[in-house]
């Protein structure tokens, strides 16, 4: 039995998801399908012997283009935390409500028999707790001990795994004993609660590790023509330089290569940013990640799977990314001096008290211990980052990794892609003026003209092809495309062009209207916009107001950034390649400031990895997501602006709870020492200090709209 | 009071219970793909005998 995980990126709706479903019934060697529409995903489980490929071919008969996905998620991972989750949420639910009774007890007067029932019920559900739920963090404990270089990386984890065996030893020693107290309800929720936050740590990781593992959407395989002439699918990592490859109409060119038959007509967008289409005659070359918008082409590869253009932006952003400064966690840099002290210091007060009274060594020892468990000081930070996190998701920016938070606090520069994201994703028919009388209806002419349009290397070409998806090119005849004019063909007897006003001997100039001519009267005005996001001026006040230094870099012309950039008052760099952005950034940050990246092309990626914090837009391609630290959801840019607020006020909180948690330990500490609190105070203070920081915490999720 | 002798036993036991479907629901994906369910509403083809 096999589960083969197939990517249906035009999957988008729920009759999409029966109509697959429908194909794969009842095929023979299919033993049952699971479909996700929100990842888009397939997995069928079948017999062993079943050709992954032939899976493909249904669904390509039910008319998607199916490619094998590279997702092999450990979402067992995932499911044992759960499982951990679960079990010490209920045990913590029966512990507390005996714990209750206990404290009660404790002030009112107890039947011993019932304190000795109590605490026996407890420590029942206390042992699966802390013999399966609490096993990662001993594991890790252990294991920090076994790499441990020199006083460096005592992780949390340590104190942790003590606290909770040292709680447990004492509390089933002094059930047993039947004497003493008891921290069964300590225990279990610290457990808990420690838990519950990595799991939703885990959970936002495991969705953007989805991003990553598609790498750009390439399809594993492609068709391969060999020396017989006859054409067969061949995984790509076993296709040599010089092969001929077939792409097919709408499927991603899978190698770098020169076309050798047809014409490419290229959607380079995953590669460029650009939502430019480009035509590629026979000799040109095709990059891989792009996508075949026209008819089918053949090409010769010039490199393997592994050396493509695309492989290598991956591993400059792959680099840039390594050159990072590793930031450990600040409670963690806090841990690792803080575990030491606090492990010699209940070592030391056991001997002393073995000087001075043995009977109450131990105790003290682990009053110690209990009180400085660093419960406060280890929730302090997860808790105002998941409180952050939160925010920001209602906000429409979702954090790929927590710890960027930080490093959002810090920012004082940013730099933004235009196209894409300052400017909405696709120029827009905005609208048409019928100029003159003609045979055609206007509907057909607008078909033609978009059908035109898909044989021009054009931005504007795309507002028609939206516009009017459905345009036949095959209909044309006699196409001359003019570079920086525009497109003459023939439909039947009618001759067409479709261009700027001089092209087609219109009256009026104005650089952004295209005309359209029958027969050489001009019969319609297209105006086209490349609209600038609505909230894009008011976004960037908002940064500017927050103190960060904003810049605009682009692949585009001159004077188009120029126009944009007066109108957002900001300084632009135009005509920037993938390498002078990441040049451009690293200038800054050379500078001393940190710099938050936001664009939405493969060609920002390297400049987004090298980037303090990097920020991509819902529409930008998933080797993007998968490089940027923030994704915003929405299409407003205005989320950005609350990225830096919510961010700051994330690292306020963190540093408040930081010092609440520290000034209680400091304080509790000696007292503990000393053997002047009792073991009950130890637990409540531990208790009571974690509710301070997360309900400290809690306050990032209220008073929405006060930035 | 001497019935918490018999109750508390008997609340071991019921989570126990609790646990192991809880254990067995994890083990058999129900919480697994949560988005799909809101996805079958608009699924025209799905039920199609009623």
């Amino acid at each position: 039995m096999t589960v083969s995980t197939i990517s249906v990126r035009d999957m988008h709706c729920a009759s999409c998801v029966g109509r697959i479903e429908r194909h794969l019934e009842g095929v023979k060697g299919i033993v049952a399908t699971h479909i996700n529409p929100a990842r888009r995903l397939v997995l069928v489980e079948h017999a062993s012997d079943t050709d992954p490929v032939s899976l493909l071919q249904l669904i390509e008969d039910a008319g998607f283009q199916p490619s094998l996905a590279r997702i092999d998620r450990g979402s067992a991972g995932q499911r044992d935390l759960l499982k951990r989750l679960g079990i010490a949420g209920l045990a913590m639910m029966q512990v507390m409500m005996f714990a209750i009774a206990l404290y009660a007890g404790a002030f009112t007067g107890m039947d011993e028999a019932y304190r000795r029932l109590l605490e026996l019920a407890s420590l029942a559900f206390c042992i699966p707790v802390v013999a399966y739920s609490a096993m990662p963090f001993f594991h890790s404990a252990l294991s920090a001990f076994g790499h441990r270089r020199r006083g460096a990386g005592l992780s949390m984890d340590v104190p942790i795994a003590l606290a909770i065996a040292a709680a447990f030893a004492v509390s089933l020693a002094h059930t047993l004993s039947g004497a003493g107290e008891v921290y069964y309800d300590s225990v279990v929720m610290f457990t808990f609660l420690l838990l519950a936050a990595r799991y939703v740590d885990d959970r936002l990781k495991a969705r953007f590790e989805d991003a990553n593992a598609s790498l750009g959407n390439l399809p594993e395989q492609a068709l391969v023509r060999d020396a017989a002439g006859s054409t067969r699918p061949r995984n790509l990592a076993q296709i040599e330089p010089g092969s001929l490859v077939w792409v097919e109409q709408g499927n991603r060119v899978p190698l770098d290569g020169t076309v050798v038959r047809g014409t490419a007509t290229l959607d380079e967008s995953a590669l460029t940013g650009e939502s430019t289409w480009v035509r590629r005659l026979a000799g040109e070359a095709v990059f891989a990640g792009t996508l075949n918008q026209g008819a089918g082409f053949e090409l010769r590869t010039t490199a393997t799977a592994d050396a493509t253009r695309m492989a290598g932006i991956a591993e400059l952003a792959a680099r840039a990314q390594a050159g990072k400064a590793p930031l450990a966690r600040l409670a963690d840099r806090i841990a690792a001096r803080f575990v030491p002290a606090v492990l010699a210091l209940a070592a030391v007060t056991w001997l002393a008290w073995q000087l001075v009274d043995p009977e109450r060594a131990f105790v003290a020892a682990l009053t110690v211990l209990v009180v400085s468990c660093p419960c406060a000081l280890s929730l302090a930070t997860p808790a105002a980052v998941t409180a952050a996190l939160t925010r920001l998701r209602q906000n429409g920016a979702v954090l790929t990794r927590s710890d960027a938070l930080e490093q959002i606090a810090s920012v004082d520069a940013a730099i933004v892609d235009k196209t894409g994201t300052l400017t909405a994703p696709d120029p827009q028919l905005d609208g048409v003026t019928w100029l003159a009388a003609s045979a055609l209806s206007h509907d057909r002419l607008l078909a033609l003209t978009a059908a035109l349009e898909r044989h021009a290397n054009h931005p504007l070409a795309r507002a028609f092809a939206r516009a009017c998806p459905d345009a036949e090119p095959g209909a044309l005849s006699d196409v001359t495309v003019i570079p920086g004019a525009g497109v003459s063909g023939r439909f039947g007897d009618t001759r067409l062009k479709v261009g700027h006003a001089a092209f087609c001997g219109a009256p009026e100039e104005d650089a952004r209207a295209v005309f359209l001519t029958v027969d050489d009267v001009p019969v319609a005005r297209f105006d086209i916009a490349d609209p600038v996001r609505a909230d894009a001026a008011a976004a960037i006040r908002g940064l500017q107001a927050a103190g960060l230094e904003v810049t605009m870099i682009s692949g585009d012309a001159v004077e188009r950034c120029a126009e944009l950039a007066s109108e957002l008052g900001i300084d632009f760099a135009a005509r920037q390649s993938p390498e002078t952005k990441l040049e451009i950034t690293r200038a800054l940050q050379q500078r001393g400031r940190r710099v938050l990246v936001v664009g939405d092309g493969i060609n920002d990626v390297p400049a987004l990895a090298a980037a303090d914090v990097s920020a991509t837009v819902l529409e930008s391609s998933d080797l993007v997501k998968s490089k940027a630290d923030v994704l915003l959801l929405s299409r407003r840019l205005g989320a950005l602006v609350d990225l830096v607020h919510i961010g700051r006020r994330a690292r306020r909180i963190v540093r408040q709870n930081l010092f609440w948690a520290l000034t209680y330990n400091l304080t509790a500490v000696p007292i503990a020492a000393l053997g002047l609190m009792p073991p009950w105070l130890a637990a409540l203070g531990m208790a009571s200090s974690s509710v301070l920081v997360m309900s400290n915490a809690a306050r990032l999720l209220g008073r929405a709209g006060a930035d | 009071m001497a019935i918490l002798l018999l109750l508390i036993p008997i609340s071991l036991l019921l989570i126990g219970i609790a646990g192991a479907l809880f254990l067995w629901a994890v083990n058999h994906d129900q919480f697994e793909e949560l988005d799909r369910h809101g996805f079958d509403i608009l699924d025209d083809s799905s039920g199609d005998d009623s």
